[in-house]
């Protein structure tokens, strides 16, 4: 009797370890900075990967026409343009801090296809954008 | 006031520490003065916090700015119940809020009546002080709530106080009704586990292993799974209404944080009854527990650590990060150290006797649930594990959670359905037959007219087709009762029914519980395997088609009040050529915050939701929408309610509850 549980187990636990394994083929992705994403050149082009920075503020354009969001993202000095469609979560934010997620195109564009900007500070006020202009020491 | 707040943390610290001494000593000498001196450690502990939470929630109600918490977290604008759950809006206030939880806990831990399991409240209260300790030594020298506002800790803050007097204020996303339900209802979940936890820990020490300590927390363990799931359903349905990209679950960390407790501990409330009935899987019962522990623990840690750079990253101390590992660490070594020099003590005391039983059913749903929040965990830790292995971050998205727990769940659900109809222990092939035959029929049936109906794809067919079998076993299981009670003692069939589940509302309960899954199955299939969805930019009077909805856009109004650019876009919408009302998708800009709200409209049936999102409109009158058409969505809200139903009646006081099920061996 012990014995066909034990089997039963084992091909539970292959069967389990089987589902993770095509699951995880089919789903996972590198995860860079910005400037870590630059370094690998070329070499990641049309790869799907998530690549985090901040949004730099100023350099976000929304057109209603073509659904387009047209921003860049830098960190440590390094940046990237990076063109998404669709709906805009409402976390996301010029300054913020952000994951996306998608591809480098030919033309050296991030291509977005998930944005993933830092949660509505649900916990963490201190690095959120000032207030109003007058105050730049916010961040802390 | 900040001061009156922060003393009485300070004192609180000094008595639960006490109370855990003298709990652990008079747990030893058995001396009665020893005890009642614990007791009263812990009930003043419980009165301290009480006051400390008392005072930050006057501080918040009375716009004291002074303290940093209230000014970063709450603004004078702020209705009194926003204000209220700025408690735990912040992971100061989160921390306090979870330290009080846990003291009311225990003090009802302390002060319930009991028959049974009174030898081990002792070291069970010793253990939740020990907890309650960890917490108020964080909250008085990390994270303090009192903390006073000042220019050299946060100048922004600061100068924006000094500048507005307003306060901060809530993140306008925050301000849903959902804020108000969906934290504390999860807080109270993970806190609730920490008492079957240390139940388990005083069974072990105390070497009393029989049923007592599992009769004793079986409630405390029910109640702390209920707000488990019912927080993240609200979650859930937050994330569904109001973050507004259309869907209810992303397989996010923080999430998973909470769904792997809520998955270890239905395993556990299954796993019970192997003990209690046949007194098998002792071992597995006391890892389940610490594990469940130990899970929401790491809840409460990664909501706040920021080790998963992901959409919930709080940078915060990483003090606090490597505080709350090492108590997570603490708590497996000694539990499975305690557990590994009492394993001879928990010998099973039955065999499996055939693999067609209720026990391989209970077995094999315990294994695949473990088996699921092994993946969950693995998904969810891939970033941190393979950089640790491989020096390369890699992270796993959604695709891969579905594909692994899709197979699992929909196994999980269909062991409830072949569960419900076979017997313990044996089960000959003819009652097999009788049980089945009925239920299967009807399957069959069913499983037929889904097809002509014109659903297609393997997915659905058997999703569906296992939610209805499932539904049906119980539904036959009630009827067979109800009739039996009906034939037995001639009542009539209503009140044959209603006395059949009042008369056992543990297993009753359950088999509502098992609906509300089911409806959540079907509901989590339908809208995954049939939205369809479309994106367009119309001009004032242009229109568009989704499926079998024909939409006109008729324009757009714009508000502005004091701190809000409202905008509103009006569409007319006709379902099949028959005009059904208009529906109004809105964008509001919080010039304060600097932060957009969308607010989605929702035209919610049984059949489907029509969900339109407002992206962005010009000063032209154009405007941008996603239009989604999300199918059997509601269903996954009734089998909400219904789950909460269920899990009520099981939790119902008995009356009898010293009377341990009979034992079939």
């Amino acid at each position: 009797m012990k014995k066909k549980f034990i089997i039963g187990g084992l091909v539970l636990f292959l069967a389990i370890g089987y589902l993770g394994f095509t699951g995880f083929r089919s789903s996972a992705s590198y995860y860079y900075s910005v400037s870590e994403f630059l370094a690998q050149g070329t070499s990641v082009n049309g790869q799907t990967v998530r690549v985090n920075g901040q949004v730099v503020p100023g350099s976000v354009e929304q057109k209603t026409d073509d659904l387009s969001l047209k921003f860049t993202i830098a960190k440590d000095g390094q940046s990237l343009p990076v063109v998404y469609r669709g709906v805009v979560p409402d976390s996301f934010q010029p300054g913020g801090d952000i994951v996306i997620e998608g591809s480098l195109d030919a033309g050296g564009v991030f291509q977005a296809k998930i944005l993933m900007p830092k949660c509505p500070s649900k916990y963490e006020p201190k690095g959120a954008t000032p207030p109003t202009k007058d105050i730049t020491s916010w961040q802390t | 006031m900040a001061d009156i707040g922060y003393t009485a943390l300070f004192l609180a610290l000094a008595v639960s520490f006490y109370s855990v001494i003298t709990y652990i000593l008079g747990g030893r000498s058995r001396d009665p003065v020893l005890l009642a001196s614990a007791r009263n450690g812990l009930l003043a502990g419980c009165g301290l916090v009480s006051i400390s939470v008392a005072v930050l929630i006057y501080a918040l109600v009375t716009h004291n700015f002074q303290i940093e918490y209230v000014a970063a977290y709450s603004s004078r604008d702020l209705s009194i119940s926003y204000l209220l759950s700025a408690l735990w809006a912040g992971n100061d206030g989160s921390l306090l809020f979870w330290a009080w939880l846990l003291s009311i806990f225990a003090t009802v831990t302390v002060l319930q009546r009991r028959n049974v399991g009174k030898e081990l409240v002792p070291y069970a209260a010793a253990i939740i002080m020990f907890t309650q300790v960890f917490f108020l030594i964080l909250l008085l020298f990390i994270a303090n709530p009192f903390q006073k506002l000042s220019y050299a800790v946060n100048p922004g803050l600061f100068n924006y106080v000094q500048i507005y007097a307003d306060g901060y204020g809530l993140n306008p996303l925050l301000k849903n009704p959902g804020m108000l339900s969906h934290p504390p209802m999860l807080l109270a979940g993970y806190v609730g586990l920490t008492i079957p936890f240390a139940f388990a820990i005083s069974a072990m020490l105390t070497r009393r292993l029989g049923d007592e300590w599992l009769i004793t927390i079986r409630r405390w363990t029910l109640i702390a799974w209920l707000f488990l799931g019912v927080g993240n359903l609200l979650g859930a349905w937050w994330a569904y209404v109001v973050l507004g990209w259309g869907g209810y679950w992303a397989w996010d960390p923080v999430e998973n944080a909470s769904f792997m407790p809520w998955l270890v501990t239905t395993a556990f409330l299954h796993s019970i009854m192997m003990q209690r009935r046949r007194g098998m899987l002792k071992v597995w019962n006391m890892v389940l527990v610490i594990i469940a522990f130990a899970l929401s623990i790491l809840g409460t840690f990664l909501t706040r650590s920021g080790i998963l750079s992901s959409v919930h990253t709080f940078a915060e101390s990483p003090l606090l990060g490597t505080i709350f590992l090492i108590f997570i660490g603490l708590i497996l070594i000694s539990a499975f150290g305690l557990l590994y020099y009492r394993s001879q003590d928990l010998k099973s005391e039955a065999e499996m006797e055939s693999l067609v039983s209720r026990e391989s059913t209970f077995l094999l749903n315990n294994l695949l649930l473990v088996g699921a929040t092994f993946a969950v965990f693995v998904g969810t830790f891939f970033p941190v594990l393979s950089e640790v292995v491989r020096g390369v971050k890699i992270s796993v998205g959604p695709p891969f959670f579905n594909q692994v727990n899709t197979p699992i769940f929909l196994a999980t659900i269909l062991l409830a359905g072949i569960c419900t109809l076979i017997g313990w222990r044996q089960t000959s092939v003819k009652n097999l037959r009788r049980s089945f035959l009925w239920p299967l029929v009807l399957t069959l049936i069913i499983g037929i007219a889904l097809f002509l109906s014109g659903i297609r794809g393997w997915g659905a067919m058997i999703a569906f087709t296992i939610s209805s079998f499932v539904l049906l076993t119980i539904l036959y299981e009630w009827f067979r009762g109800t009739r039996t009670r009906h034939r037995m003692r001639a009542e009539n069939y209503l009140k044959a029914f209603w006395k059949l589940i009042m008369a056992n509302r543990p297993r009753y309960g359950g088999y509502i519980v098992h609906i509300g899954i089911i409806l959540l199955a079907i509901g989590v299939t339908g809208s995954s395997l049939f939205d369809v969805s479309k994106e367009a930019s119309l001009k004032p009077g242009e229109s568009m088609t989704i499926k079998q909805y024909d939409l006109l856009y008729e324009n757009t109004d714009q508000f502005l009040t004091q701190n809000e650019n409202i905008t509103i876009a009006t569409i007319s919408v006709s379902n099949a050529g028959k005009p059904i009302g208009q529906l109004a998708p809105q964008k509001t800009f919080y010039r304060n915050s600097q932060q957009w709200v969308s607010k989605v409209a929702i035209r919610s049936t049984l059949r489907e939701d029509l969900y339109i999102i407002l992206i962005s409109s010009e000063e032209d009158g154009t405007a941008a929408f996603k239009v989604l058409v999300n199918p059997l969505v509601s269903w996954i809200w009734m089998g909400g309610i219904i789950l909460v139903l269920g899990g009520l009646v099981a939790f119902w006081p008995e009356g009898r509850q010293s009377l341990a099920p009979v034992r079939l061996d």
